[in-house]
C-alpha cells in the first residue's frame, strides 16, 4: 500500500515543483523586465517621448479605459480578427479539398494560388484602397486574403498525405468514390484543417494590426498608430503589450491545444 | 511535320512528360487572367482608375525610369532613376539587415540553447517578441527613428533577429546529447562542439527560420515602407496609390511578389533541400 | 595478464537526485578495479545496476566525488582523448562523411591532412569500410554505422576504449558479424578495453575478464576470469568450446540470480 501511496505523492510533488519553478522563472523574468525598463526609462532625456516608464504606460491605459475606449478598441480589433479569419477559413476549406481530390484542378491552380499568396495581403492593401476607399471593408478584405491561403495550402496537402494503404483498405471494403472521401480523406485531412487555421489565424492577426493602421479603422492597430502621430508613446507601448498578450493568450490557450486535440484524436500526422 | 513530332518528343525528354503536363496546366488560369484583363482595357467593364490596362502597367516602368540617364546610374543611384532605386533600395535594406540580424540572431540562439537557465529565461522574451509582430513595433519606431529609412531598418532587423533567434534556440536544444559527448570524448573544446555539432545540427532548423523571416521580414518591410519610411517599393506603392496612379501600384505590387518568389524558390528552398537530402535530417513540418 | 594497470579504480561510490522525487539514488557502492594493458574486460549486469553509470565516470562525462580514479596516472577530470567511447546509440555526426567522421579527432588534434587521411585509411580498411568513405552515416545500416563508430574512437588513438552496449542496438544477425570483427580488431590493435553489455553470451565471448555487477546500489559481484586466446575466439568455434560454455552459465547464473533477488524482495 505504502509504495503505491508514495509514488503518487511523489508524482504529485514532481509535477508541482515543475510548475512551480517555471512561474518562479517567469515571474522572475518579468520582475527583471520590468526594472530594466524602469532603469532605461528613468536614465534617458525625455522618457515621456522614448520611453515612458512601466506605470505611466499603465496609468495610460486607467485614462483610456475611463474615456471608454480601450475596451471598444479591443472589442473592434477581436471582432475583425473573428469575422475576417472565420470567412477565410471557411472558403479555404472546400477550395483546398477541391484541389486535394482531383490531380489535373490541383495542378492547374497550384502555381496561381502560389503566386498570389506570395503578394501578401499588405502588399495589396494599396490597390484595395482605391477600390473600396479607407473603409472597414478594405481592412475586411485584406484580412481574408491573408486567412486564406494558408489553410487552402494545409488542406490540399493533408488530403495528399493521407496513406494510400487507407483509401485500398476502404476499396476492397467495397466503398464506393464518394465513401472514400466522406470515411477516409476527410478525417485523414482533419489535422491538416487544424495546423492550417491556426496558421490562418496567426496571419489574419498580423493583417488585423496593419490593417487598421493604415485604413484608419478604430481598433488596436489605429491606437498606436493614433499613439505616434498624437506623440502618446504610452499608448503605442500599451497597445503592442496588447497585441502581444493577446496573441499569446490566443494562441496558448486556444489554437495549440485545439491543433493538438485534433491531432491526436484523428492521429494520423506523422511526427 | 515529323520536325514537329520529333521536336515534341525532344522537349517531353528534355523536360518530362509529368513536369510539362503540370506546367502547361498550370500556365493556363495564368493566360485566362491576362486575357480576362486585357479584354477588360478593350470594352472597359471596370475603370483603369481601378483595373489599368496592361500596357500602362508596362508603360509605368518607362514612365518611372524616364528621367534616368542609364544603366550605370540607375546602378549608381541616380536621383531620376524612381523605380530602381526603389528596387534598390529595399532590397539594399533586406542585404543590410540580414548581414547584421542574421548572424547576431544564430550567435545568440546557440548561446541560450545550450544553457538550460539562460535559455528558460530568453524563451518567453522571445515568445513575446515573436508575438508583437514586426509590424505593431512600427510606431514605436517611427518614435525612436523618425521617418525614413532607419525606421524601416529596424523593423527588418527586429523581425529576422527574434525569428532566427527562436530558431537556431530551438534546433540547438534538439540536438542529441550523444553527439556532444561524443566529440568532448575525442578531446573536442567547447568551440568544437558549437563549429562542428550545435551550429550544423541547428542548421535545419536554422534555415527554417531563414525562410520565415524571409516571409515575415519582406511583409513587415513593405509595410514599414508604407508608414514610416520615405523610400521603397512599399512606399512607392502607398504613394502611387494616393494619386491613384494604379498602374504604378500594380507594378510595385508584382515586383514585389517576384522578389519574394525567387528569393524562397531559387535560394532558401534549394539550400534547405541541400543540407536535408545530404545529411538525411528529419524534415519537421513547421 | 602482465603489463601496467591503464586504469585505476579505488572505493568508488556514486550518488546522484532522482530526476523525479530529489530523493538521493545511491548508484555505485565501493568499486575497486584495475585495468592492464592490452586487457578486455567486460562488465554485466541487471538494466539499472549503474553500469552505464560507471562508463559515464570513467569517461569524463559525469562527475564523482567518492573515492578515485586513474588514467594512465592521472585523475580522471571531465572528458578527453585518452578514453575514447562507443556509445549505444548513433553518436556519429549526420553531416560528416565516413571519412571526415573517422577523422574527427585527429581533426580536433590538428594533425596534418596528408598525415590524417593515411591513418584514416588504415582503420576504414581495418573495420572494412572501404568503398564507403564518402558515404554519409544515413546512408549506412545500423552495423556500419557502429563500424564508423569504433573507427573513430581507435583513430583518435585512446589509452583505453570504453564501449557502451554498442551493438546492443543491431539486428541478432549482425552483432555476431560485429562481435567477431570486433575481436579480430582487437587482436590487430591490442588496445585496453572497457566493454559494458547487458548480454552474458557477448561479455563471455570477448571478455578476457568479466565483472559481474549487482544490482542497485551496484557493486562487484564477482569476477570470472575467460582464459580462451583471442586467436580462438570466432563464433563457429566457440559454441562448443567447454570453457566458453562453462564460463558463460558461470555469469549467467551470477546474473540471474541477482533478477530474481529483485523479483522476490
Amino acid at each position: 500500500m505504502s509504495t503505491a501511496d508514495s509514488a503518487t505523492i511523489r508524482r504529485k510533488s514532481l509535477k508541482k515543483t515543475i510548475t512551480d519553478s517555471r512561474a518562479i522563472q517567469l515571474i522572475i523574468l518579468l520582475i527583471g523586465v520590468v526594472i530594466l525598463w524602469s532603469l532605461i526609462s528613468a536614465i534617458i532625456e525625455r522618457p515621456d517621448r522614448y520611453l515612458p516608464s512601466p506605470m505611466t504606460t499603465l496609468f495610460s491605459s486607467v485614462d483610456l479605459l475611463k474615456k471608454g475606449v480601450l475596451l471598444s478598441f479591443y472589442a473592434d480589433t477581436l471582432n475583425r480578427l473573428v469575422i475576417g479569419s472565420v470567412i477565410g477559413i471557411a472558403l479555404g476549406i472546400p477550395f483546398g479539398l477541391l484541389l486535394g481530390l482531383n490531380r489535373n484542378i490541383a495542378d492547374m491552380f497550384y502555381p496561381l494560388m502560389n503566386f498570389f499568396q506570395s503578394v501578401s495581403g499588405i502588399a495589396i492593401f494599396p490597390i484595395i484602397v482605391i477600390w473600396f476607399g479607407n473603409s472597414n471593408t478594405t481592412v475586411m478584405i485584406v484580412i481574408l486574403y491573408t486567412s486564406f491561403f494558408p489553410i487552402a495550402f494545409n488542406v490540399l496537402s493533408g488530403v495528399r498525405s493521407v496513406p494510400m494503404r487507407y483509401i485500398s483498405a476502404a476499396r476492397t471494403l467495397g466503398a464506393s468514390r464518394f465513401q472514400i472521401i466522406k470515411d477516409v480523406l476527410l478525417p485523414g485531412a482533419m489535422p491538416s484543417v487544424a495546423i492550417g487555421s491556426r496558421l490562418s489565424i496567426g496571419f489574419a492577426w498580423r493583417a488585423v494590426i496593419a490593417g487598421e493602421m493604415l485604413a484608419g479603422q478604430a481598433g488596436l492597430g489605429n491606437m498606436i498608430f493614433a499613439g505616434q502621430e498624437l506623440d502618446n508613446t504610452a499608448q503605442i507601448l500599451l497597445g503592442m503589450m496588447l497585441i502581444g498578450l493577446t496573441w499569446i493568450m490566443l494562441d496558448h490557450f486556444l489554437l495549440r491545444p485545439l491543433e493538438s486535440d485534433t491531432i491526436e484524436r484523428w492521429g494520423l500526422v506523422q511526427r | 511535320m515529323t520536325t514537329i513530332t520529333e521536336f515534341s518528343v525532344a522537349i517531353q525528354r528534355r523536360f518530362g512528360r509529368q513536369r510539362l503536363r503540370k506546367f502547361i496546366l498550370g500556365m493556363i488560369p495564368f493566360i485566362v487572367l491576362i486575357f480576362v484583363w486585357h479584354l477588360n482595357s478593350i470594352f472597359v467593364w471596370l475603370d483603369p482608375v481601378e483595373i489599368p490596362p496592361i500596357a500602362d502597367v508596362w508603360g509605368a516602368i518607362f514612365w518611372l525610369q524616364s528621367d534616368c540617364p542609364g544603366v550605370i546610374a540607375a546602378i549608381e543611384g541616380h536621383g531620376d532613376c524612381i523605380l530602381t532605386n526603389h528596387v534598390s533600395s529595399s532590397i539594399l535594406r533586406v542585404i543590410l539587415a540580414m548581414v547584421v540580424g542574421v548572424p547576431l540572431g544564430i550567435g545568440f540562439g546557440i548561446l541560450a540553447g545550450m544553457n538550460r537557465v539562460v535559455s528558460a529565461y530568453l524563451e518567453p522574451i522571445g515568445v513575446f517578441m515573436n508575438s508583437v509582430s514586426g509590424i505593431a513595433w512600427i510606431p514605436l519606431a517611427v518614435v525612436w527613428f523618425g521617418v525614413g529609412w532607419e525606421t524601416t531598418l529596424f523593423i527588418m532587423l527586429n523581425t529576422i533577429f527574434w525569428l532566427l533567434f527562436f530558431n537556431t534556440m530551438m534546433g540547438v536544444r534538439a540536438v542529441p546529447k550523444v553527439l556532444i559527448q561524443g566529440v568532448q570524448t575525442l578531446g573536442g573544446t567547447r568551440l568544437d562542439a558549437i563549429l562542428q555539432v550545435y551550429l550544423p545540427g541547428a542548421m535545419t532548423s536554422i534555415i527554417t527560420g531563414l525562410r520565415m523571416s524571409m516571409a515575415f521580414g519582406w511583409r513587415a518591410l513593405i509595410a514599414a515602407e508604407m508608414i514610416g519610411g520615405d523610400s521603397g517599393l512599399g512606399f512607392m506603392i502607398f504613394v502611387s496609390s494616393s494619386e491613384f496612379k494604379t498602374e504604378e501600384v500594380f507594378l510595385g505590387i508584382i515586383l514585389i511578389s517576384i522578389i519574394f518568389l525567387a528569393t524562397d524558390r531559387w535560394l532558401l528552398v534549394p539550400l534547405e533541400k541541400w543540407t536535408i537530402e545530404r545529411w538525411g535530417l528529419v524534415w519537421k513540418p513547421t | 595478464m602482465t603489463g601496467e594497470a591503464k586504469l585505476i579504480v579505488q572505493g568508488l561510490s556514486h550518488h546522484y537526485p532522482d530526476e523525479y522525487t530529489g530523493e538521493s539514488v545511491h548508484a555505485l557502492d565501493n568499486i575497486d578495479l584495475q585495468i592492464h594493458e592490452n586487457e578486455f574486460v567486460a562488465i554485466v549486469g541487471p538494466s539499472g545496476c549503474g553500469k552505464t553509470t560507471f562508463l559515464n565516470i570513467i569517461a569524463g562525462l559525469l562527475p564523482y566525488r567518492e573515492g578515485r580514479a586513474l588514467v594512465d596516472g592521472t585523475e580522471i577530470r571531465g572528458p578527453g582523448p585518452d578514453r575514447g567511447v562507443v556509445f549505444q546509440e548513433h553518436a556519429i555526426l549526420p553531416w560528416r562523411t565516413v571519412k571526415r567522421n573517422i577523422g574527427h579527432g585527429l581533426e580536433i588534434r590538428r594533425v596534418p591532412k596528408a598525415e590524417r587521411e593515411k591513418t584514416v585509411q588504415e582503420y576504414i580498411d581495418l573495420v572494412g569500410l572501404s568503398g564507403f568513405e564518402d558515404r554519409y552515416p544515413h546512408e549506412l545500416s545500423g552495423g556500419m554505422k557502429q563500424r564508423v563508430a569504433v573507427a573513430r574512437t581507435l583513430c583518435a588513438d585512446p589509452v583505453i576504449m570504453l564501449m557502451d552496449e554498442p551493438f546492443a542496438a543491431v539486428d541478432a544477425q549482425t552483432r555476431i558479424t560485429l562481435q567477431d570483427e570486433l575481436n579480430r580488431v582487437v587482436m590487430a590493435t591490442r588496445k585496453t578495453i572497457l566493454f559494458i553489455t547487458h548480454s552474458v553470451e557477448e561479455a563471455a565471448f570477448l571478455g578476457d575478464r568479466c565483472i559481474v555487477f549487482s544490482r542497485r546500489p551496484g557493486h562487484i559481484k564477482t569476477e570470472v576470469k575467460i582464459d580462451i586466446p583471442r586467436e580462438d575466439r570466432v563464433w563457429k568455434d566457440m559454441v562448443d568450446n567447454p570453457k566458453f560454455t562453462e564460463a558463460r552459465d558461470n555469469i549467467l547464473r551470477l546474473v540471474r540470480s541477482e533478477v530474481t533477488n529483485d523479483v522476490d524482495s
